[in-house]
């Protein structure tokens, strides 16, 4: 009956050799580029390594293991170096940026308030992602300041959509002012109404 | 016994979600309170400490395994037999014959099962290649099953299961693989029970995976649930690392993978959806 009939040896899957961190993030093969930098979080240089490697690296798998080691550094730093990436027109970097930001929230958080005034409506609309994963009363104040002076009603919706689950009842005007500001959006209104419900539910 | 303990202010609630995060990747909120008190309770009383903070100094000091005792207190370790089968159909009508494609009989087929829980995944995973993969004999199948909690490690290596756990077994696999000992509780076969290996693996510590080896399948489900952003990420790092390339890994239904990360393939089969390390790296 037993499934094995011999003892199995199995392959470990590889770890970085000797070499630098930094001599396999920038002239390794593909394998061991993932590796340097899936160790690099322990390395002390690693933030500037990170950043280095991740404006030259073209292979996803290894971009995400970058953006993930900056994750788990989540410094004020590592998030710094995340967040062009966010700008990026490649739709895969855009959302692994985002991503990652949102796996670093308190690092992240730290630089909310000028992404969420960037001149970029895009970066706007992400950073409202951003706010998702930061602790509802924060998050909910800088939404509800957002949508009081935003004029791109597709940044608004955003922050609305995130406001439905972290706002609180000091959202509320502010999303009564955004309705008043857009009186010929439907979409807006409806939206906002479905938060004002969700919030005064709670 | 524990309402004699003292009570646990938000402060030190915070700083002990803090250490579990950091220990398991399991995320425990202000929601989870009483899910956490009650067992950092029960064990504040079991090591005779005074207070929180002098159960936590306990704690952080790494004496007598007291981390591995909390870390058991809070896995959830239900489960049964030949839960989920549609995926064990998958295994046995598409997965295993992919992975078999590139193998030659003889050849090697290693399935991780993690967590494993008490064993009731691995065993099913052995128990249902026999009965249902006709390949069975011709290849050298490794099934390891693996769990942050060394008690629950400890019983699936011992291989006594309760009604409950057996419910979706026929009487005839369990007197095939089975035999009873006595109050309604059955233990595997030994020849069965030698054929899964167990080891205590932390999903989110990257030399703790890699120990294990890489494997053609992985069943790892409803664990991922438990983490949070940037564990999910690692785990799911570690998870592709210990794959072969083409392997497949299996979640729980109500998880994806294309969630947590771009790293895999997403396959669809007539009995489930499951995931794959990409064969060719893609650029």
């Amino acid at each position: 009956m037993p499934l094995i009939r011999k003892p199995s040896s199995p392959v470990e899957s590889p770890a970085p050799d000797g070499r630098a961190i930094s001599e396999l993030l920038a002239t390794g093969s593909d394998d061991e580029r993932w590796n340097a930098a899936r160790s690099a979080p322990m390395h002390p240089d690693a933030v500037p390594l990170l950043a280095a490697a991740l404006s030259r690296e073209r292979v996803e798998r290894v971009r995400e293991a970058i953006f993930t080691a900056l994750a788990k550094i989540g410094s004020s730093e590592s998030a710094a170096v995340t967040l062009p990436y966010i700008r990026s027109d490649d739709a895969a970097q855009r959302t692994a940026a985002l991503d990652a930001l949102r796996a670093m929230p308190a690092a992240a958080a730290e630089h909310l308030p000028q992404l969420l005034e960037d001149a970029d409506a895009d970066v706007r609309l992400l950073a409202c992602e951003i706010a998702r994963a930061m602790p509802g009363d924060d998050a909910s104040l800088l939404l509800a300041n957002l949508i009081a002076r935003e004029g791109n009603p597709n940044v608004c919706a955003a922050a609305i959509e995130v406001l439905t689950e972290t706002g609180n009842v000091a959202s509320l005007p502010s999303l009564a002012h955004c309705a008043a500001r857009f009186p010929d959006d439907p979409f807006l209104a409806f939206a906002i109404k479905v938060a004002g419900d969700r919030i005064g539910s709670r | 016994m524990a309402d004699a303990a003292p009570q646990i202010t938000e402060d030190e609630f915070r700083r002990l979600a803090d250490f579990l995060y950091r220990r398991t990747g399991m995320v425990f909120t202000e929601a989870k309170r009483y899910y956490v008190e009650r067992r950092i309770l029960d064990r504040i009383v079991a090591t005779s400490s005074q207070s929180f903070a002098a159960y936590f100094a306990y704690l952080r000091s790494g004496l007598r395994d007291e981390v591995e005792h909390l870390i058991n207190a809070f896995t959830v370790n239900e489960t049964y037999f030949y839960r989920e089968d549609h995926q064990l159909a998958c295994l046995s009508a598409d997965l295993l014959k992919e992975r078999v494609a590139t193998k030659k009989p003889g050849d090697a087929i290693r399935i991780w099962s993690i967590p494993c829980s008490t064993g009731e995944e691995p065993y099913s995973i052995a128990i249902w290649l026999l009965e249902n993969w006709k390949d069975v004999d011709a290849y050298d199948i490794e099934i390891v099953g693996s769990d942050i909690d060394t008690r629950v490690l400890d019983a699936a290596m011992e291989g006594v299961f309760g009604k409950r756990a057996l419910m979706r077994l026929s009487s005839e696999l369990i007197g095939r693989y089975f035999h009873e000992l006595d109050d309604e509780r059955w233990q595997i076969l030994d020849d069965l029970r030698q054929s899964v290996r167990f080891s205590r693996v932390n999903l989110i510590e990257t030399k703790e995976t890699r120990a294990q080896g890489r494997f053609d399948v992985i069943f790892c489900r409803n664990v991922l649930i438990y983490f949070d952003d940037e564990s999910r990420r690692i785990a799911a790092e570690n998870l592709y690392d210990s794959l072969l390339p083409g392997g497949f890994i299996c979640l729980g239904h109500t998880e994806s993978m294309s969630r947590i990360s771009p790293l895999f393939e997403v396959c669809r089969y007539s009995g489930a959806i499951v995931y794959r390390r990409p064969q060719e790296l893609r650029a």
